[in-house]
């Protein structure tokens, strides 16, 4: 057991750190969720320098074969900065599904253009019915000679206005689970028929509808085996709540250094705020919430950097870092008082944040459930 | 970074596991906790011959120095406070092997360490704590109970207060003052041990809200204890307190006893119907237990943090003050869950009428004991504020 990081480890966290300050202060925060695009393309080429995308991604497709936990590290600085764009969507539900599930074709087809900055990626899952699940998927792919029509309409696709390619999860048939019958498809976000209007959320992060409208796409573009794509979204599911509770301890580590260093700065009554112990009180609980949300992640992120079943340590973190990161930032924007919420000030985008980032990838109840039949409640 | 234990470490938490799993077998009915240890004759014998046969094993002296028959270290000696937690056995107080052992071996002189390690090591010698007074409590260094020294001993008279098993106990380790007029009220205490069947010491007892005999007051009268019972240099009894590095912060014990009282709350729902449904298929139940899953399993990946810092000597103070309110605080919500799934049957103690015997009627009442212990949650909270936020310190 070595529950610290490697010194290389240290040196990424560092760079990353140093990096997304210099790139991106929250003024450019800001600005990039009032802009249409929602992120900056300039950013987004420089990480590809950096081999961002890419550092998943094995070195024969263009990657740098570094682990999960490897990732991880750069999701927390980017929260701990707010990195706005597709990041996550691109590498958790683009290039890992290619990855896991797609021929060596796709591999050779997308991967280098992921590693290399040049495309986004984005997977379109939830419905207007909201269910995480796979009782959820109604979107229809019907089999059209060599190609697959898709119909339907899905929502909350992040950043599918910039994106590239979609990976549409789709209904092809019916089994005893909602899960048989489901197939994910890679489209081409420029094919006809596909409409993206970006929704108006409280993250700002650019979550679309995207209406699918006869959709042609060709049956190499599926990606995994007919009917038996769930897996490939379970993954993403799982994965992606890695991911958002690595942002979101980043957010929480800025949330209460932030806090902190205003209440010492800040003086009523004669001296600093941060002197008060009923202020005090809250800060240290602040703290506690964030180391325990702190290693009930890497622990996550650990197993499934391993490879080892992660299932049930993930949906205990997911659902345990969604409740700690809104209390937390709850408690940062109240001690900063009036200004704490005012849309200049900084400490607000986090509050935003813990909300997005709590329904992402699972709310805590659809997790809670998933940690209700694996600690072995009958159901 | 990396959670995966070594093979030897696998092998040796399973030995842990194995062998608390036997002495749970012999285990009093209803006993639970802390309380049952000191309450009853029966709870008594059982932590004894729990000593014993860790004892026996060396598991009491691990993470000492190889001369003094320890071996293992902190790592090992969590596994094991995790598998005691995990069946809730006694055998090891705080008090003996987790505070004093590691005082005398921090400070004590070559003479105490010969004469009153191997009595803790064997378990054959148990320990109290006379520490709080009846106007120091959180505020310790307020303490006045007075030492005079007289040739080779010191007088002592005064009262402690809330001394946990003082009723039982054969020595303690006490904090006195040896110069009322210190220009500092932390300056002029002495860190002394006495024979509990020394003339002058009366010891009475303080019952709990459950009627459970677990705290004393003890009345010194003219005790006279010899100065070679001083740990540390006369006077410097505060600093001797803050040397407790040896102590195991990670809390992983109450964690594992709250991840098996999960285990046995979720076999009780799965095996109970209530109005011809099974509780474990009534979604607020399914919702509250889940969320306490995620609660400990949170708790212990922070202990796991802790003892790993600890054993490479770089965990701060306060990052155990951390995990210990958390700890403290979820052991009473899960009192509290235990007592509201039991429904009416929650308020019942120990008898025909008592499901899971009693446990929760008793757990209730005695689950915010760890608030109060070591620290009040409040005091927790100002060593994060003060030492881990750097936050101004009251004056």
């Amino acid at each position: 057991m070595d529950i610290a990081f490697t010194e290389e480890q240290e040196m990424l966290r560092k760079a990353a750190r140093d990096f997304l300050a210099a790139e991106c202060p929250k003024k450019k925060v800001r600005d990039l969720e009032e802009d249409s695009k929602g992120h900056s393309p300039e950013i987004w080429k420089k990480m590809a320098d950096l081999g961002w995308q890419g550092m998943v991604i094995p070195e024969k497709y263009g990657g740098q074969g570094m682990t999960f936990q490897d990732f991880t590290i750069l999701l927390e600085e980017m929260g701990r900065n707010i990195l706005p764009g597709p990041f996550v969507c691109t590498v958790v539900e683009g290039a890992l599904p290619v990855i896991d599930a797609g021929t060596e074709e796709q591999k050779k087809e997308f991967l280098h253009g992921i590693a290399g900055g040049a495309l986004i990626f984005t997977m379109a899952h939830l419905e207007s019915n909201g269910l995480f699940d796979a009782s959820g998927i109604t979107v229809k792919a019907t089999a059209k000679g060599d190609h697959y029509v898709l119909d339907g309409t899905k929502v909350f696709v992040e950043m599918a206005n910039v994106a590239n390619y979609l990976l549409c999860v789709a209904r092809t048939g019916k089994g005893p689970a909602p899960e048989d019958g489901v197939t994910v498809f890679i489209v081409d976000a420029k094919s006809h028929g596909v409409h993206v209007e970006v929704m108006p959320t409280i993250g700002m992060e650019k979550l679309c509808e995207v209406q699918f409208k006869n959709v042609s796409v060709p049956k190499k573009n599926m990606l995994g085996k007919l009917d038996n794509g769930w897996t490939i979204v379970d993954n993403v599911m799982r994965r992606g709540a890695i991911a958002k509770c690595a942002e979101s301890i980043g957010g929480m580590q800025a949330a209460v250094e932030m806090t902190v260093a205003y209440s010492k700065e800040r003086v009523q009554y004669d001296r600093p705020i941060g002197a008060f112990q009923a202020l005090q009180h809250i800060m240290a609980d602040m703290w506690t919430a964030m180391q325990t949300s702190r290693y009930i992640v890497y622990q996550a992120a650990w197993l499934e950097s391993e490879g080892l079943p992660s299932e049930k340590e993930v949906a205990m973190a997911k659902a345990y870092v969604n409740e700690r990161y809104k209390w937390l930032t709850e408690k940062g924007v109240l001690l900063h008082g009036a200004i704490g919420t005012s849309r200049e000030h900084d400490i607000p985008l986090y509050f935003r944040r813990a909300k997005a980032a709590d329904i992402r990838y699972g709310s805590t109840d659809y997790w809670k459930e998933i940690v209700a039949t694996k600690i072995g409640l009958v159901s | 970074m990396d959670f995966k234990l070594t093979d030897e470490q696998v092998k040796l938490r399973q030995e842990f596991y194995d062998v608390c799993k036997e002495l749970e077998k012999k285990k009093p009915k209803g006993f639970a906790g802390l309380e049952s240890i000191y309450d009853t004759d029966e709870g008594w014998r059982y932590h004894l011959y729990c000593a014993r046969e860790f004892a026996k094993r060396g598991w009491i002296s691990i993470g000492w120095p190889p001369e003094y028959g320890g071996k293992g270290t902190i790592m090992d000696k969590v596994f094991f406070a995790e598998a005691r937690g995990y069946y809730d056995l006694p055998g090891i107080d705080i008090f003996g092997p987790e505070m004093l052992a590691p005082t005398l071996l921090g400070v004590g002189n070559e003479k105490l360490l010969k004469r009153f390690l191997p009595g803790i090591g064997s378990g054959e010698v148990q320990w109290c704590e006379l520490w709080s007074e009846p106007n120091a409590g959180s505020d310790l260094a307020a303490l006045s109970t007075s030492a005079v020294k007289k040739g080779d001993h010191y007088v002592i008279n005064g009262q402690k207060i809330w001394s946990t098993g003082a009723h039982r106990a054969h020595w303690a380790f006490a904090l006195v003052r040896t110069d009322p007029n210190a220009p500092k009220k932390q300056m002029g205490i002495t860190f002394i041990l006495l024979d509990m069947k020394s003339p002058g010491v009366t010891v009475k007892p303080l019952y709990y809200m459950d009627q459970a005999h677990v705290y004393n007051e003890v009345f010194l009268d003219d005790v006279r204890v010899p100065v070679e019972n001083v740990v540390g240099e006369e006077n410097k009894g505060w600093q001797v307190t803050q040397l407790l590095a040896g102590f195991e912060r990670s809390s992983l014990g109450a964690i594992m006893m709250m991840l098996r009282q999960l285990e046995e709350l979720v076999k009780y729902s799965n095996e109970t119907k209530v109005g011809g449904k099974l509780l474990a298929k009534d979604p607020l139940i399914r919702s509250r237990l889940a969320q306490m899953a995620c609660e400990i399993e949170a708790l212990r990946s922070l202990g796991y943090r802790i003892a790993d810092a600890q054993s490479r000597n770089e965990m701060a103070g306060f990052e155990a003050s951390g995990v210990h309110i958390l700890a403290s605080e979820l052991q009473e919500r899960l009192a509290w869950l235990g007592t509201d799934i039991l429904g009416p049957y929650g308020q019942v103690k120990r008898s025909r009428w008592a499901p899971l015997d009693g446990w929760y009627e008793k757990w209730y009442q005695q689950s915010f004991v760890l608030f109060i212990a070591m620290g009040t949650n409040e005091i927790q909270r100002n060593i994060i504020a003060w030492y881990g936020l750097g936050l101004p310190r009251m004056k």
